[in-house]
């Protein structure tokens, strides 16, 4: 099912936030491959980037932030695969023709998403008009379609936000991302904020829209247990890089990074024997200033010498098994560092 | 009962009672200033025509007097009374000024002059601060903009009569453009069709206008830049980016239209309090308004003019809050229905 | 202390308490002062003709002399100190007279909340300067002190309404709570828990309270129906438009006292939004800090 070219290909992207205290490296250094048709996992605790990498990609860094360097190469034209956009280097209005049609969104705070003051209907009237302007009864199917997908009725578009729950309004924000068929959904922790039964049917609806419409999504939560439901592959993320890439039962079954293991080991496991759950020592370190060598080395129970003098490199374990740490790295002396 | 249908009918009773109870207070408190304002009157009129009227015919005479202003017979009676002369026949009795001319015709000659220099000004200078509010909000790390909102903060606290003694020396003395008292040029025939008299109006009314609208822009903008730096930075405005629309679309419909509900809860406010706030300005420019009038009934304890000016006021301003209350909920869905 | 706070926090708070406490260091220095221009200690500077009448400014008389033949610089100085006082003690018994309602309507809420908010809003909704006009108009004399009261009786509003609802948002907040269930006395809350968050706004309410004191006794001078025998700046201001000094080009001995009430006034309203934006975060992205 992977393609021979990913939907969008992430190289080297770094975004800093300026402050006069220094370059606070939000996300330092992060590279992902994203294909048609899958729903790839961003995990990590808050703070670790994930959200500024898909603000990133989406364009929607505001000053003091800005992306520092890297690239985004995106190729949502099915009849040309091969053709290629570089999301961070579209000026406003070129980024404007893609946003929405070809990459939507759905935002982190639904609950805030939509303009108070406008019916559901006329919000998304208004994306639609922006970008495939048609006929006022097509554009009303449309949207009546885009409701029933996500099991909403189709009288709902004449109500404001406020007359909704957090549900409601969750999943009208991804009925909206659904109306222009878009390549690739950015879902920001669409199920934070809401109750676990709710959570469930909101995954269930993405999982739907992937199967029905054939979109990609990249998929952010710190929610682990979520990852573990929904998506097909993962990244977990660490202080602004990327520690692990694989699979979603590599990485579950068989977690290599210590930062990883420890991670998965923070959650419960369902129906097993309780276990004393294991925390993560340490603090989250400040983006201002991150630890030498490898990021993680100073909470890292296997730690060796090398770890705090040296950045340790992306190891490829097998294909598309990724890890960033010296302990998979044949070419480095664990004692003294320097490959 | 229906929960709109309750709520019109809570408000309208709150309405109405507020109205007695604010009279109410006014009443009393101008009853019980002590003064004569009777003997005071035929005192008057004696020495202009220089007659002398025996003790007993001047009693026969103040006592004729008290009783066709209503303020003969203890507190109380007079306060019923004149509850039910006004609340009931709409007549406030006659006036001092021209006794026995009857105290509402002079309030209504004058309430015209009122309403246009201070309903237009404050409409205007509503306009201009959104406007320029609206502008600096969105644009807000600019020299001008930080300039105009420190400037407006610095002087939207100056009372307005004293940008009108500006205004009055630099156009009226200094340079000589403008007209320094009244409302029309005396040699003109008062006339609603004559376009030099309307011209002549519109030239007289441009100092205090000024006066009223320099302090009052200063208010209206900082309220619309504070709103729209909120709006600026809520969730759905990121989201409105996300989705592709075109900037001018979003600044119309999602930031300006959304400041504007809550503002023009400020601007029925404003036109309500316009009776309430400037008698200076017109006292000022010697504008035949309701304040001249209002001065000329407390000099001559005119109780039945001093009461029928404020009733006005005390109306005009909860009349505001009243449509307030109803129209509001129709047109910002924020806004529940509560009692 | 909430002062140094402000004054570490807000550039506004800092330019406001400087010129307000230039002011005041003129209030007080002022029978030193009005000596120092007058150069008699015989006269005051409201004695008549001591010097010849609408001198233009020169070294002997920096802002001139005006109709009655007084210094206008003495007089400036003696008119900083008596609107200084009356703004003061007017805004500080409003302040007084708002903090008690207002913390009373807030702390026990139900009825006396209810019926102590429909007076205030009745208050608000009468036009209050008609209201000074006719008092002023008709008591028989008016002392410093009186006229302060009279300019409190009609600024205390605002404050009780502030007042009430910070007592209300706080009475909700986990630390209060905590002290009730921990069996504190009524009165151990109100000034060991809720007080020390009031401070700021009580000196916001006391700039605000002084402010619309000061409005008030412009307003009334201006209409001429202030006393005449104390010298405020307003009435410093009525004289010379009685007197035409616009007419007949002696601009400034208008402009004197209004350029130092628009000082006063800058000062106060300074003061205030420094307060404001240094303890209520959501006011910093209005002033732009």
């Amino acid at each position: 099912m992977t393609d021979a070219r990913p939907l969008l290909t992430i190289e080297d992207m770094r975004i800093h936030y300026d402050s006069v205290r220094g370059a606070y490296k939000v996300v330092d250094g992060v590279d992902i491959e994203v294909h048609r048709n899958e729903i790839f996992g961003l995990a990590g605790e808050s703070g670790c980037g994930k959200s500024t990498l898909v603000e990133g990609i989406l364009r929607l860094i505001e000053p003091p932030g800005h992306i520092r360097s890297g690239t985004a190469l995106f190729r949502p034209f099915p009849e040309d695969p091969e053709r290629s956009l570089d999301l961070v280097q579209l000026d406003y209005h070129e980024m404007r023709e893609i946003r929405w049609k070809h990459l939507s969104y759905i935002p982190q705070g639904s609950m805030n998403s939509l303009n108070p003051v406008m019916r559901i209907r006329d919000q998304m009237t208004d994306v639609v008009m922006h970008h495939e302007p048609g006929g006022q009864n097509e554009i009303n199917r449309n949207i009546a379609a885009a409701l029933e997908m996500v099991g909403l009725p189709e009288s709902l578009g004449t109500l404001y936000p406020h007359e909704l729950s957090g549900g409601m309004k969750q999943r009208v924000c991804i009925a909206m991302s659904m109306l222009l068929q878009p390549a690739l959904v950015v879902a920001d922790e669409p199920t934070t904020a809401l109750d676990v039964n709710v959570q469930r049917a909101v995954l269930e609806t993405i999982a739907h829209l992937r199967d029905q419409m054939g979109a990609a999504v990249v998929f952010v939560s710190h929610d682990l247990a979520v990852h573990a439901e929904l998506v097909d592959r993962m990244a977990i993320m660490y202080a602004g890089v990327v520690m692990e890439l694989g699979t979603v039962y590599e990485i579950f079954d068989n977690p290599q990074h210590p930062y990883t293991k420890r991670l998965i080991h923070s959650i419960p496991a369902l129906g097993g024997p309780r276990e004393r759950l294991e925390s993560i020592p340490g603090m989250a370190p400040s983006p201002l200033a991150w630890p030498e060598g490898c990021r993680f080395h100073p909470r890292c129970p296997d730690a060796v010498p090398a770890c705090s003098s040296t950045t340790p490199r992306t190891i490829e374990l097998d294909t598309g098994r990724k890890v960033t740490c010296h302990l998979f790295d044949p070419d480095i002396d664990l004692e003294q560092g320097s490959a | 009962m229906k929960p709109l249908v309750s709520y019109v009918i809570t408000r309208a009773l709150m309405f109405v009672l507020s109205i007695w109870g604010a009279f109410t207070l006014a009443f009393f408190f101008f009853h019980l200033i002590p003064g004569d304002p009777v003997s005071a009157y035929l005192q008057q009129l004696e020495q202009q025509f220089s007659q002398t009227v025996d003790a007993a015919d001047a009693a026969a005479m103040a006592a004729e007097m008290k009783a066709r202003l209503g303020i003969d017979g203890s507190l109380p009676e007079q306060y019923w009374r004149f509850l039910g002369n006004v609340f009931i026949r709409f007549d406030l009795g006659p006036s001092f000024i021209n006794f026995p001319k009857p105290a509402l015709e002079h309030i209504l000659e004058k309430l015209p002059w009122t309403l246009w220099l201070l309903g237009t000004s404050t409409i205007i200078s509503w306009i201009l601060g959104f406007v320029v509010g609206g502008i600096i909000g969105t644009f807000r790390n600019n020299f001008a903009s930080q300039f105009l909102i420190n400037f407006s903060l610095v002087i939207s606290q100056i009372p307005s009569y004293f940008t009108a003694l500006f205004a009055l020396f630099l156009f009226g003395y200094w340079f000589v453009l403008l007209p320094t008292k009244g409302a029309y040029d005396p040699g003109i025939e008062k006339d609603l069709f004559n376009p030099r008299f309307l011209l002549s109006v519109a030239r007289y009314a441009i100092m205090p206008a000024m006066a009223v609208v320099m302090v009052g822009v200063a208010g209206t903008l900082i309220s619309t830049r504070s709103l729209v730096t909120t709006i600026l930075g809520d969730d759905y405005l990121q989201f409105a980016h996300a989705k592709g629309l075109r900037r001018s679309h979003i600044l119309m419909r999602y930031v300006l239209r959304n400041a504007m509900l809550p503002q023009i809860t400020g601007l029925a406010l404003s036109l309500g309090f316009v009776l309430n706030g400037f008698y200076l300005v017109e006292i000022i420019f010697n504008y035949p308004g309701m304040g001249s009038l209002f001065l000329s009934a407390i000099r001559l304890l005119d109780y039945n003019l001093i009461l029928g000016i404020v009733l006005m006021s005390i109306t005009v301003v909860l009349a505001a809050t009243f449509i307030i209350d109803l129209f509001l909920p129709l047109i910002d869905p924020r806004i529940k229905l509560n009692d | 202390m909430f002062v140094v706070d402000a004054w570490k926090r807000s550039g506004y708070f800092r330019v406001g308490s400087i010129m307000l406490a230039v002011l005041l260091a003129i209030a007080v220095l002022q029978p030193w002062l009005s000596q120092l221009a007058l150069q008699n200690p015989d006269v005051s500077p409201m004695s008549m003709g001591t010097f010849e009448p609408y001198a233009d400014p020169s070294l002997r008389h920096p802002a001139g002399t005006d109709k009655l033949g007084r210094d206008m610089l003495a007089l400036l100085f003696l008119g900083i100190r008596v609107s200084m006082l009356i703004a003061l003690i007017a805004g500080c018994t409003a302040t007084g007279i708002g903090i008690s309602l207002g913390f009373i309507a807030g702390y026990k809420g139900g009825w006396v909340d209810a019926v102590l908010r429909t007076g205030t809003d009745m208050v608000l909704v009468i036009p209050s300067l008609p209201l000074l006009i006719a008092l002023a108009a008709y008591l028989p004399t008016i002392s410093i002190p009186v006229m302060s009261l009279l300019l409190a009786a009609f600024a205390w509003p605002f404050t009780t309404r502030i007042i009430r609802s910070q007592v209300l948002t706080l009475k909700q907040r986990p630390f209060v709570d905590l002290a009730r269930t921990s069996d504190q006395g009524d009165m151990s809350i109100i000034f060991l828990e809720i007080m020390p968050n009031l401070l700021p706004f009580l000196g916001v309410s006391v700039a605000v309270g002084m402010s619309s004191a000061m409005l008030a006794e412009i307003g009334l001078q201006l209409i001429g129906l202030g006393p005449a025998s104390i010298n405020t700046l307003g009435l410093m201001v009525q004289q010379s438009v009685q007197s035409g000094v616009l007419a007949i080009g002696k601009w400034w001995i208008l402009f004197a006292p209004v350029s130092c009430l628009i000082a006063f006034f800058v000062a106060l309203n300074l003061i205030n939004i420094g307060l404001e934006s240094a303890f209520n975060p959501r006011l910093r992205s209005v002033t732009g800090d």
